[in-house]
């Protein structure tokens, strides 16, 4: 009687969905169009890659854990860090090259650059799971 | 002037990644995506104007 009542939960999402979202955060655009779903991957992909390179044009930097920091302080990096993560491995990229790491705060546009690098990341992570929506069946 | 393009780009940008991933027809993802984007700007700029008066030096 009571379990006539609960919905049964849908079957686990296919491998492939897992993949295809793992090489959309990887390569922001990519796992779209692995699905061939070539105008959003071009929009989406289009838009973190825009907004990453125009980060680190305006100045902005990168975050990352360690370095100097005392004690707990490290912590506060964590967030930031997961934001900048989310642009996969382009963020992956200038950590091997120490690229976009320094702090150029006298830049007036300093600020905008920031911004723009970590939600380039933040809306790299809602198209991975739009990628993976997709591959699972859950969305068109 | 170049700060409010760059904030016009910022929220131009997001409208279009939010409107992609939104479901419903092309039509329906279109005018989410332009409902953010005017969101984004209508914020900002009731924001600037409300620091604008706060006497804040």
């Amino acid at each position: 009687m009571v379990a006539k009542g609960i919905e049964r939960s849908e079957p686990g999402a296919p491998a492939r969905a897992w993949v295809f979202a793992v090489s959309a955060w990887a390569v922001p655009g990519l796992g779209h169009f692995v699905q061939k779903r070539w105008t959003r991957g071009l929009l989406l992909g289009g838009v973190v890659w825009g907004m990453f390179v125009a980060g680190l044009l305006l100045g902005g930097h990168l975050f990352k854990m360690g370095g100097g920091d005392q004690g707990l302080s490290g912590l506060l990096q964590l967030l930031p860090m997961s934001a900048n993560f989310g642009a996969g491995l382009l963020y992956i990229f200038c950590w091997l090259t120490n690229t976009g790491f320094a702090e150029q705060a006298q830049r007036v546009t300093y600020e905008y650059g920031n911004t723009f690098l970590l939600v380039a990341g933040l809306l790299n992570y809602l198209a991975m799971l739009d990628a993976f929506d997709i591959a699972a069946g859950r969305k068109e | 002037m170049r700060h409010v393009l760059w904030m016009a780009l910022f929220a131009a940008l997001t409208g279009i990644v939010f409107g992609g991933v939104a479901k419903g027809t092309d039509r329906q993802k279109l005018m989410y995506g332009l409902k953010v984007f005017g969101e984004f700007l209508a914020i900002a700029f009731i924001l600037g104007w409300i620091l604008y008066f706060i006497p804040l030096r």
